[in-house]
């Protein structure tokens, strides 16, 4: 599937991964262009190992990946990609000893950032715009969950990068930091290239132009969030009791119960349907193939 | 552009002057040279006279971020004295905040290859003294008990051979995936944590050798063994899996130290014959790594 783009910035062709007999990636074909694309997908949909290989990390079984029009198998150009790379792994491991400045002074120089007044412009800068101005000389062991996740934020930030990958940047994050989270990708200078995976429709259908559904390793959408949430048009109810016919029920804060089906449940009115609902639908689809 | 300053306190603003207006006015439009930029940078931090009057000149905004870059560098560890030291040899700053994320120069790490030497070293002075009995006939020229040193033969390389292995596991470092997504060059950053690594495990070794009762130049003939090892799984690195390399390397040292021990010559393993062949791997190694360096990946 391929996105309505204006510059290509990733290419992704026939892209396969295997781990043992679970095929992590099945024949992935995808084109990303300039902004925000968001991956949404459940657990052990191949979206980590999808980003692993974009950030050069990992390598494909089978397929092609150009980026920026660089090819990675080819050892110059995967190191110009790691120049122009910022990559937040879905596990980041930390060197629990190191101070918050210190482990970005240490990413930094990683970043071939080596003169020592320039590390220390690039710390301060990412430490203001995720906000840990104050945890500079906090050790990362005392940090709490959101604060690491907050650092890792900021690590994939260090040297302005043309490409940030995001592995789940919202996971452990509190909603105030969430909303803090999307203004700081929105807000980012350069229009870079950003791919970030998530669980969470609503950052999707809050920040990125751009949304890609990742199921069983396969793409199964992409477009725009407006025309994810419009594959559940006409499908999507909401009701006092829940419905048995229904693909999916649940209740909601209102007490009211939603339901996405074919058809209308008794008494049922129908709503417009949300990001979430469309990606919904269409795991649903997926997982009754 | 100063004028004096009586009653401030402190290692810095204690040189007994204030900023003038003048340079605090270039420092605020960023136009004054680094000397100047750092000593008024050095001054704001304790003398908050000079910080009032800085804040009437400059544009908040970049005046907050300069504050942030000041902090930032206050924060970043300098390494010390050993840091300073190692810098005025000339080494690069850089490299040296590298090294310091070696993960075998932790002090748990360097403690356990200290316990683990404190128990093969008191097990051979406790046979080596009768304090427990040995088994099996004892006899090697010129050594009364060289069964005893057989535990320590074997362990000794194999512990400086971890430390390094452990400099670049994928396995132990924890934040070895932004390592493998970084443009820095893995082959610098493995040379650079390796030294670190074999000079943390070598002076313990070294040690714990002199202490054993054993031939004086046992621990000078365990050098270079232990650099033979490490060398060979660094070149092995190249064409093979970090982890495959240094068990490979491990048992290609373990399995003759366990044979020449199991015939009652465990010294035969530091003798000059086998010294010949560490400095042959040694070298072949060596050549092996440097011609292959771009193939070293990273994790």
């Amino acid at each position: 599937m391929t996105l309505n783009m204006r510059t290509a910035a990733i290419r992704v062709d026939g892209l396969s991964r295997r781990y043992g007999a679970t095929r992590a990636l099945d024949e992935v074909d995808l084109t990303l262009e300039q902004g925000i694309t968001g991956l949404l997908g459940p657990n052990g949909a191949g979206k980590t190992t999808l980003l692993s290989i974009l950030a050069t990390v990992s390598e494909p079984d089978a397929g092609r990946v150009s980026v920026f029009g660089l090819d990675p198998r080819e050892a110059a150009e995967r190191v110009e990609i790691r120049r122009r790379l910022g990559y937040l792994p879905q596990e980041l491991g930390y060197h629990r000893h190191f101070t918050v400045a210190g482990f970005l002074d240490y990413v930094a120089i990683l970043k071939e950032i080596t003169d020592r007044r320039r590390r220390a412009d690039e710390v301060a800068r990412v430490l203001a715009a995720t906000g840990l101005e104050r945890r500079a000389r906090t050790r990362i062991r005392a940090l709490s969950g959101g604060m690491r996740q907050r650092l890792g934020i900021a690590q994939a930030l260090l040297g302005r990068p043309d490409l940030l990958i995001l592995d789940e940047p919202t996971a452990g994050l509190d909603p105030e930091q969430r909303l803090r989270f999307r203004e700081l990708l929105s807000g980012l200078p350069g229009d870079p290239v950003i791919v970030l995976s998530t669980h969470q429709a609503d950052d999707i259908a809050a920040i990125c132009p751009q949304v890609v559904v990742l199921l069983q390793g396969r793409v199964h959408f992409a477009g725009t969030p407006a025309e994810l949430a419009a594959t559940a048009a006409g499908r999507v109810w909401v009701a006092d009791a829940r419905d048995p016919h229904a693909h999916l029920s649940w209740r909601g804060g209102d007490n009211r119960w939603r339901h996405i089906g074919d058809a209308q449940p008794a008494g049922a009115e129908l709503v417009t349907p949300t990001v979430e609902d469309g990606y919904l639908l269409l795991s649903h689809a997926a997982g009754a193939r | 552009m100063t004028s004096p300053c009586p009653d401030a306190a402190g290692p810095v603003a204690g040189a007994g002057w204030h900023a003038g207006a003048d340079l605090l006015a270039s420092y605020a439009a960023g136009t004054s040279d680094e000397v100047a930029t750092w000593s008024v940078e050095a001054h704001i931090t304790a003398c908050g006279q000079c910080r009032s009057a800085l804040s009437a000149q400059a544009d908040p905004q970049r005046l907050a971020r300069n504050r942030s870059v000041l902090l930032v560098r206050t924060a970043l560890p300098d390494g010390g004295r050993t840091g300073r030291l190692v810098r005025r040899c000339g080494v690069p700053d850089h490299l040296l905040r590298l090294v310091a994320a070696t993960p075998s120069l932790r002090r748990s790490w360097l403690l356990s290859v200290i316990g683990v030497l404190a128990v093969v070293t008191g097990e051979a002075a406790a046979v080596r003294y009768g304090w427990i009995r040995a088994s099996g006939p004892r006899r090697l020229a010129g050594y009364p008990d060289p069964e005893v040193l057989a535990p320590f033969l074997l362990v000794a390389p194999l512990l400086v051979l971890a430390g390094v292995a452990a400099a670049f596991l994928p396995t132990v470092d924890p934040a070895h995936r932004l390592a493998v997504a970084a443009p820095f060059s893995g082959f610098t950053l493995l040379l650079a944590r390796t030294v670190s690594a074999l000079a943390g495990a070598l002076v313990p070794v070294a040690a714990a050798a002199f202490l054993l009762p054993g031939p004086g130049w046992l621990p000078v003939a365990l050098l270079l063994p232990s650099l033979a090892l490490c060398t060979l799984t660094l070149a092995a690195t190249t064409v093979m899996d970090p982890r495959g390399a240094a068990l490979t390397a491990g048992a290609l040292w373990a399995l003759p130290a366990l044979l020449l021990a199991a015939s009652h010559a465990p010294l035969q393993i530091v003798q000059p014959d086998a010294q010949f062949a560490c400095a042959a791997v040694l070298c072949v190694s060596a050549v092996v790594l440097l011609a292959r360096r771009d193939h070293f990946e990273w994790g």
